[in-house]
């Protein structure tokens, strides 16, 4: 408690020590990063002629969309109505097919060979942007909604299955113990002890999917996998500027609203 | 019967748990199990259902080798061995019936599992047994809405539903209160003699062991160093088990970060 110094010496003064130690190294990183942003920007081919050329053009296809256009509102329907219809089916089929994997990709309930599979499922579901995998399925499976439910069911299974693989891998491990010294086999040990423990994770990473896959739906859309996103393409291809901006602003205002709606659902069952 | 013969029980390349336990338990004796944390206790409890696999030794239940078992057979011994657990490890959020009736996993196929289409017989001897127990009246509440005490009984209902024909208990009072806990010892004890079962329980409260059960048995170092009446079980013997080992209260945590690390995946 006594200070026996205070009095003697000057007042003793604290900084918080530099996240890195070695000032040499300190100083390096620093200069080193701002001489690879100026030579990234020097030597990228900024062709500043054609930016300028292009801005006039913006300002017209901006000015053509105002005001916006609701009148063919019917096809704006028919978007969505595919759009829905993808998402939600995504979300169902991923939701349940992710459910069997995160089994898999847990390591705590799967043996060593199953985990890698698993892990591999999800990774590679994962690695790629649903608008490459859309890419991919459209030219497998032709234009159309069927490309955009494989392509939003396989990012489903990646996400859902990852984070639910991690709640399994973080379980209370007695229900478990206690199931196995009953003698019950291994589905019925994670029909009663390890799926009732993830089922709120569950629920709450459907309704998050639910909503993401709706927006995702709109930009897979615009590959040609069907929905809202392939209306948006055509306005723009037919130069309807001031249809495709009506389109853009309902987007807007259905994620807005489905964000809403997920979040309160979320909060409900928490 | 049950009996232990020359059980050896070691993790990984460090020095065996278990050195060469001896232990028969027979008729319907309530056996507690002392020692300090670890001693072995947990570990041979655990090895008796296989939740730890021993290193070598024998164990047989009626006559049953359990040591070598695999897949279906391992199964069906496990029905035969009931365990209740220090932390309950009751489904929490599942109700109190759905708890008890999971007791039957190892005797009702995966479809009456999932869809809790469970025998007559089944319900019937799971209001039964909560009856007896003082729990029936929280049959359709959720496991964790339950006090501990409460808790414990539904975990012993739920090994009993397996119509087992030995009962583990491992720290089965170590998460309750004093008065929790000697009703639990109480209920285990009468409940050994209604149904005619072994019991063997794990405890750290040397009080309780003389006061409820017939028989002690005392572990240090993975040895057997006592094995009598309460009445033989004087201070040497204490001191023999407990000695040079402060606080054995403080086992309660150890005895959990034990349980972790004996996972046998």
């Amino acid at each position: 408690m006594t200070r026996p110094d205070a009095h003697t010496t000057a007042p003793r003064t604290w900084k918080k020590p530099p996240f890195i130690a070695n000032p040499l190294i300190r100083y390096g990183i620093l200069i080193l990063a701002v001489a690879y942003l100026v030579w990234a920007f020097g030597s990228l081919p900024f062709n500043w002629a054609r930016i300028s050329e292009g801005l006039p053009r913006a300002a017209r296809i901006f000015s053509g969309g105002f005001p916006p256009n609701l009148e063919r509102y019917e096809l704006l329907l028919t978007g969505f109505k595919e759009s829905f219809q993808i998402a939600i089916l995504a979300t169902l089929l991923g939701v349940f097919l992710s459910i069997p994997f995160a089994v898999m990709a847990a390591r705590n309930v799967a043996p060593m060979p199953i985990y890698l599979v698993g892990r591999a499922v999800i990774i590679i579901s994962r690695s790629f942007h649903p608008v490459i995998v859309a890419i991919l399925f459209v030219a497998a499976v032709g234009f159309g909604p069927l490309a955009g439910i494989l392509t939003l069911t396989l990012y489903s299974i990646g996400f859902v299955g990852k984070l639910l693989a991690e709640e399994i891998e973080e379980i209370d491990w007695g229900q478990v113990e206690a199931m196995r010294a009953t003698g019950a086999g291994y589905l019925a040990t994670l029909f009663y002890a390890v799926f009732p423990q993830i089922l709120p994770r569950q629920v709450g990473l459907s309704m998050y999917q639910l909503d993401s896959n709706l927006r995702a739906s709109a930009v897979v859309g615009i590959v040609g996998a069907g929905g809202i996103g392939s209306t948006l393409m055509n306005a723009f291809g037919r130069y309807d500027y001031d249809f495709a901006f009506a389109i853009l602003l309902v987007i807007i205002a259905v994620i807005l609203l489905s964000e809403g709606i997920s979040g309160w659902v979320r909060k409900k069952i928490w | 019967m049950l009996e232990i013969k020359n059980l050896v029980k070691r993790y990984g390349r460090d020095k065996a748990v278990l050195e060469g336990l001896d232990l028969k338990v027979e008729g319907n004796s309530v056996v507690s199990i002392v020692g300090a944390s670890g001693a072995g206790k947990s570990t041979m409890l655990r090895c008796i259902n296989r939740l730890v696999e021993p290193t070598s030794g024998s164990i047989t239940l009626n006559g049953t080798e359990l040591v070598n078992l695999k897949g279906g057979d391992l199964r069906r011994a496990r029905r035969k061995i009931g365990m209740v657990f220090q932390g309950f490890n009751l489904l929490d959020r599942l109700t109190v019936m759905e708890n008890v009736l999971a007791g039957r996993l190892g005797y009702v196929n995966l479809y009456q599992a999932i869809t809790r289409r469970y025998p007559q017989a089944d319900i019937e001897r799971a209001f039964m047994l909560m009856e007896r127990v003082g729990i029936a009246q929280y049959a359709n509440k959720r496991a964790d809405e339950l006090s501990g005490g409460e808790r414990q009984r539904v975990g012993v209902v739920r090994a009993l539903m397996q119509e087992p024909e030995v009962l583990l208990a491992d720290e089965p009072t170590a998460s309750l209160d004093p008065r929790t806990s000697e009703q639990i010892m109480m209920l285990l004890q009468s409940l050994a003699s209604e149904l005619s079962l072994p019991v063997l329980i794990n405890i750290h409260n040397v009080a309780q062991a003389k006061t409820y059960t017939e028989r002690i048995v005392g572990l240090r170092h993975g040895k057997m160093i006592f094995d009598g009446a309460p009445t033989d079980f004087n201070k040497d013997a204490l001191d023999a088990i407990y000695g040079g080992i402060e606080a054995p209260d403080e086992a309660v945590s150890d005895a959990r970060t034990e349980e972790r690390t004996h996972d046998p995946a």
